[in-house]
């Protein structure tokens, strides 16, 4: 005679589509009714925001925009967060970026940071482009970034370029922010950040996270934001509360969801175990 | 090819290269002119490489066209049609507008295709992961309960919601992201690099079989 499946039995085997409907409505809760819960900040975004704000006016600054069009909710809040912040202390932008989709990217970044209207591209800011070639790269770049980047991305050559005028090598650069989805923050840790001692911080998926930890720990990266809720943090620092902030929500509810659906299958799967069942 | 193009004279190009990169980090602090030729060099080899990609694209792709393997070769042609209209927008958009972007077409692609998909593709994830911890972390012995416990620290954690549930969830996940898991990642770090290094050596040395084997088509 075989069992009847109880609750606690179907608990542990709740059909992957009804899941996923589940989710999909919850993650729609914030649209109808947002939660708005505080974020905390966390050290290694309160030192990242510190060694930002330390930037004097005229101050060259590289923003390395190593993520694609499919991380921007991830990377995008705390990179729009830190160039706001940045235009704010007066710096001059070095963009440049390493996905095929870059120009989106630097399209997305002038949509939202306001401060573009305003200022002067070839005097506060420029954009170089895309770049491939790995550590090799980012190696050279520290030597000479006009053997990289002979030109900007629309063909100017640097030297015509007011404020690339006096900038070549890694010296003249006040400090590196790499926003990731993989490794490229590792190239500059150990092409820029070791032989020149030039500052690195990291914007980071919340995966890399973990990965970055000993390094931010050890004082080899000034700071990092982790994920979406580092792109919060950022926000709430600088003031100018974004997309990170709301997202935020959704995350709440999401993450909630997700220990609650872990909580049902362990209580099925004790009570089964309890029953001497596997 | 002779055994000496295949093997020794990739010996001596990996030996010439090492040495020269060892000698411009250990005595050059301000850069060595040779060393930072040759990283021009892998810059640019790693530019024709994004050629390379593309022609080994569509051969693959070809290929299930023309095998027509079963479920596959129709995705495989569409595939080679994107390919192919994204090159010309691009180019058309280089050669008479100083720029790809520029080109309405290709911009239109990129903005309200690639965009909308790359997105989507990496939201997909979150139903997944979502899916996979409801099946994966079931506390089956002590390493798994305890696995479970830190997972869901770390989760509430990262959402400002942990905090409104236990005021010490963040304490306590804090202690899971900067000090317990931070030895684990050291290890995996320094041995990765020690591990490295001994590769290095031993591809310098000659002695990395699978590296020279591969390279001589053994």
């Amino acid at each position: 005679m075989t069992k009847q499946e109880t609750i606690l039995d179907k608990m542990q085997k709740i059909d992957r589509r009804i899941l996923y409907w589940v989710l999909f409505i919850g993650l729609m809760i914030p649209f109808v009714s947002p939660l708005g819960l505080p974020v905390a900040v966390t050290p290694s975004t309160v030192d990242l925001y510190k060694e930002l704000t330390k930037v004097k006016t005229g101050e060259v600054i590289i923003i390395n925009l190593a993520f694609g069009v499919s991380a921007w909710s991830e990377c995008l809040p705390a990179t729009v967060a830190s160039t706001k912040l940045l235009f704010k202390q007066g710096a001059k932008i070095i963009f440049l970026g390493v996905h095929y989709d870059v120009d989106l990217t630097w399209a997305k970044i002038k949509d939202q940071v306001p401060a573009f209207k305003t200022l002067t591209y070839g005097k506060n800011y420029v954009y170089l482009g895309f770049y491939t070639g790995g550590e090799a790269t980012v190696a050279r770049l520290a030597t000479s970034i006009r053997t990289v980047f002979p030109t900007d991305a629309d063909k100017k050559s640097l030297d015509e370029i007011e404020m690339m005028k006096n900038v070549n090598v890694a010296k003249d650069i006040k400090l590196v922010l790499s926003s990731d989805t993989g490794d490229w923050c590792d190239y500059y840790i150990r092409q820029w950040r070791v032989p020149y001692g030039t500052p690195v911080g990291e914007i980071g998926i919340a995966m890399l996270g973990s990965s970055y930890m000993p390094h931010y720990q050890a004082g080899i990266l000034f700071g990092m934001t982790v994920g979406v809720r580092g792109g919060a943090e950022l926000e709430k620092l600088i003031g100018e509360l974004g997309e990170a902030t709301v997202t935020m929500d959704s995350i709440n509810i999401s993450h909630v969801m997700a220990i609650v659906a872990i909580g049902l299958a362990n209580l099925g799967y004790a009570a089964t175990v309890k029953r001497g069942g596997k | 090819m002779s055994t000496l193009l295949k093997r020794e004279v990739v010996y001596l190009i990996t030996g010439v290269v090492a040495v020269t990169m060892f000698i411009d980090f250990f005595f050059f602090p301000k850069g060595w002119d040779v060393a930072s030729t040759l990283q021009t060099w892998a810059m640019i080899i790693g530019n024709i490489a994004l050629g390379l990609g593309a022609v080994r694209l569509l051969l693959f792709y070809g290929k299930q066209v023309q095998k027509r393997t079963v479920g596959v070769w129709h995705y495989s042609v569409w595939l080679i049609v994107y390919f192919f209209i994204c090159l010309i927008t691009g180019l058309a958009g280089y050669i008479t507008l100083g720029h790809q972007d520029k080109n309405p077409i290709y911009y239109w692609n990129f903005t309200n295709v690639y965009t909308p998909l790359g997105q989507a593709l990496y939201a997909m994830t979150g139903f997944y992961i979502f899916s996979a911890a409801y099946r994966a972390f079931r506390a089956r012995n002590i390493d798994a309960a305890l696995l479970l416990i830190a997972g869901c620290f770390t989760l509430l954690t990262n959402a400002p919601i942990g905090e409104v549930i236990w005021v010490q969830i963040p304490v306590i996940g804090r202690w899971f992201l900067d000090i317990g898991q931070v030895p684990g990642m050291r290890t995996f770090m320094i041995a990765g690099a020690f591990g490295l290094l001994a590769y290095g050596f031993r591809a310098l040395l000659g002695k990395e079989k699978g590296f020279y084997a591969e390279v001589g088509g053994q």
